[in-house]
C-alpha cells in the first residue's frame, strides 16, 4: 500500500497526537491569491497520527512551517489511490474547514474541482 | 507499597458464548512494576470489586473500547475516596483525552523499563498527569514473562475445564488494515520477541492450551518458522490469528501444536475455500472471522457470504459489525463523511451498528448480523461446534501424554459462579 509519489511534492513531518512523530505528503499550490494546501495520508509510511485525526493541528503546523497566512488558504485532505483491491483506498479529496470549538467540516471535491486546482 | 490492579468489566454480546479468558494486558503490565510493589488484581468480569480493600494506588488496565466507561466510573469512585488512580492499556491510548478527565495520571505506550521511574514519582508525590511514550517503543528484549501468578485460576474455569492462557510473541504490525488500530498503538514495524525469551515465557505457563494473541504471525516467515520449531518440544496446543499460507510453515505450525486459527473470510472466492482446506489438511481447525458493514458490501453480498460459509467446512464462525474505533482508517472515513451517529463507547462492541452503512440502513445491517449468527449455528450450536474442536485437542493431548482431566472440584462452577443446569451456556436474545 505504498502511496505513489505523484501525490506530493514533499514529505512533511509533524507532531501528531501526543506529539507522536508523524508525516504526510504535502503539495502547496498558489493560484489566484489562494494557497491550496493538499495533505496526503501515507498509511504505512506514516508512523503516527493520520492526517484526518491530526486535522487542525496539522493545518496550523503547516501554516507555521511554510509561513502561510491564514485566511488565504484552502486546506484539502487527500485519500490517495494505493492500487489496493479494496475500494476504501480509492482516491478522494476533501476540503476541510475549521471553526473554533467545532468538529472540522468536510466537503468531498468533485473530480473536476480537484483537476482545476492541480492543473 | 500496595497497588490495586483492575481490569474493568464490560457487557457481553447477547447470543454469544460468554467465556472469560484470563486477561493479558494487566499481567504483562504487572511484570514491569518494581519488585517492592505488592499487587492485588481484580478482573471485574469474574469477581466483584471491593472498593474498601486497602491500597496506596489504583491502576486500571483497559483493552476494549467497551471497557472505558466502566473504567472511568471505577476511577471516579476511587478518587472520591481520595485514592490516586492511574490508567494504562490500549484503550487508554485510544481514548486518552477523555480518560485524562477521570485520572490522576495516564500512561501511554509500553511500560517495560519505565515503571520504576513512575513509581518513584508516585512515592515522591510527583506523579505526572501524562506519561507519554507514544511511538517510543522500548527494546522488545525487555518484554519478560507476564505475572500470571496474579490470576485466581479457579475463576477462569468452566465446569472443570481451564480456559486458555493468552500469550504474545511479538508487537507492532506492518499491515495497515482498514478497521484496525494496532499499527497506531504498537507501531507500524513488526517487532518479534527473541525466540528464546518467547519460549521461556511460554514454557513457564501452567497451561497446555494457549491463545497466541499476536495480530498476525505471518509477518516474518523465518522468525515464524523458528518460533514454531522451538515450540514443538513444549507440546502446547494453541489458537492464533492467521498463519503464513505456506506448506512448510503450516507443517511446522501443526507440529508445534496449532489447534485452530482465526481466518478472515471477506469474499466467496475459491482462494478462501482452498485456504480453509489447506489448514484442515494439516489438522488445523479454522474459525472464520467475518466483518459486516464495509462500504463495498451490499445486502446480497452479505447473504451470499453467509451461504458460502455454510459450504466451506468452517469449524466456527464469528461475525462482527464494523466498529469505527479511533485511530483507524474506518474512523477517519466515516467521521469525514459525517456517518457516525452513535458515540456511546459502550456500543462499540462490534455487535451493534453505530454508523450509517453505505448500502443499507443501520437496522438492516443489524438484522443481517443477527441472521448470520442464527443461520450459521442453526444445525449445530456454537457450543456443539466448540465441543468438537475441544474433542480434537483432547485426543491430540492424549497422544502426546499432556492431557489433563477436568478438575472435578470445579465441575459445578463456571467462572467462579455455580452452574445453573436449567440454562444453556448461551445468552438468550
Amino acid at each position: 500500500m505504498k502511496v505513489p509519489e505523484r501525490y506530493y511534492d514533499e514529505i512533511f513531518n509533524f507532531a501528531g497526537q501526543w506529539d507522536m512523530p508523524s508525516c504526510c505528503g504535502l503539495k502547496i499550490i498558489h493560484k489566484q491569491d489562494i494557497n491550496y494546501i493538499i495533505v496526503t495520508e501515507l498509511y504505512q509510511d506514516n508512523p503516527g497520527t493520520s492526517v484526518t485525526y491530526a486535522a487542525e493541528s496539522l493545518y496550523k503546523q503547516i501554516c507555521e512551517a511554510k509561513n502561510l497566512t491564514d485566511g488565504k488558504n484552502i486546506y484539502i485532505e487527500c485519500n490517495p489511490d494505493t492500487n489496493s483491491k479494496l475500494s476504501f483506498y480509492d482516491e478522494e479529496y476533501f476540503e476541510v474547514t475549521f471553526e473554533e470549538g467545532q468538529e472540522p467540516k468536510y466537503r468531498q471535491l468533485e473530480k473536476s474541482e480537484i483537476q482545476n486546482i492541480l492543473e | 507499597m500496595k497497588l490495586k490492579l483492575i481490569y474493568p468489566k464490560w457487557k457481553k454480546l447477547p447470543g454469544q458464548t460468554t467465556f472469560n479468558l484470563p486477561p493479558h494486558g494487566p499481567v504483562v503490565f504487572a511484570a514491569t512494576l518494581p519488585e517492592y510493589v505488592d499487587i492485588s488484581f481484580t478482573d471485574e468480569n469474574v469477581e466483584e470489586l471491593d472498593f474498601d480493600e486497602e491500597c496506596d494506588i489504583v491502576a486500571i488496565s483497559m483493552m476494549l473500547t467497551t471497557q472505558v466507561k466502566r473504567g472511568w466510573a471505577i476511577a471516579d469512585e476511587y478518587r472520591r475516596r481520595g485514592k490516586t488512580v492511574m490508567f494504562g492499556g490500549i484503550s487508554t491510548m485510544l481514548h486518552a483525552e477523555e480518560t485524562l478527565q477521570h485520572a490522576d495520571s495516564i500512561f501511554l505506550g509500553e511500560s517495560e523499563g519505565r515503571m520504576e521511574a513512575v513509581m518513584e514519582d508516585f512515592k515522591k508525590h510527583q506523579l505526572k498527569k501524562v506519561y507519554n511514550y507514544m511511538g517510543k517503543q522500548p527494546p522488545i528484549e525487555l518484554v519478560g514473562p507476564a505475572r500470571r501468578d496474579l490470576y485466581k485460576r479457579e475463576l477462569y474455569n468452566h465446569k472443570g475445564v481451564q480456559m486458555v492462557d493468552l500469550f504474545h510473541a511479538s508487537r507492532g504490525c506492518r499491515f495497515s488494515c482498514y478497521p484496525c488500530a494496532v499499527s497506531y498503538l504498537g507501531g507500524r514495524c513488526f517487532r518479534p520477541r527473541p525466540i528464546d525469551k518467547a519460549i521461556e515465557d511460554m514454557a513457564g505457563i501452567d497451561n497446555n492450551r494457549l491463545f497466541i494473541v499476536d495480530n498476525s504471525l505471518a509477518q516474518n516467515k523465518q522468525w515464524e518458522m523458528d518460533l514454531f520449531r522451538e515450540m514443538i518440544p513444549l507440546k502446547k496446543k494453541w489458537i492464533s490469528h492467521t498463519i503464513e499460507d505456506d506448506p512448510e510453515v503450516l507443517d511446522l505450525a501443526a507440529q508445534a501444536g496449532a489447534w485452530y486459527v482465526y481466518q478472515a473470510v471477506y469474499d466467496t472466492s475459491d482462494y478462501i475455500k482452498e485456504r480453509v482446506k489447506r489448514y484442515h489438511d494439516y489438522g488445523i481447525g479454522v474459525e472464520g472471522t467475518i466483518l459486516f458493514g464495509l462500504d463495498n458490501q451490499t445486502e446480497d453480498d452479505i447473504l451470499r457470504l453467509i451461504d458460502f460459509l455454510l459450504k466451506i467446512d468452517l469449524d466456527l464462525a464469528e461475525f462482527t459489525i464494523l466498529a469505527p474505533f479511533p485511530h483507524t482508517k474506518a474512523y477517519d472515513d466515516l467521521m469525514r463523511q459525517g456517518r457516525i451517529f452513535d458515540k456511546d463507547w459502550d456500543h462499540y462492541n462490534a455487535g451493534q451498528v453505530v454508523y450509517y452503512p453505505k448500502n443499507m440502513t443501520p437496522e438492516r445491517l443489524q438484522e443481517l448480523y443477527d441472521y448470520a449468527w442464527k443461520a450459521f449455528y442453526q444445525d449445530e450450536t456454537q457450543e456443539e461446534k466448540m465441543f468438537k474442536l475441544f474433542t480434537q485437542v483432547m485426543l491430540r493431548e492424549m497422544e502426546d501424554g499432556t492431557y489433563r482431566p477436568r478438575n472435578r472440584k470445579l465441575a459445578n462452577k463456571s467462572f467462579g459462579k455455580d452452574v445453573d443446569r436449567s440454562k444453556s451456556h448461551f445468552n438468550e436474545k
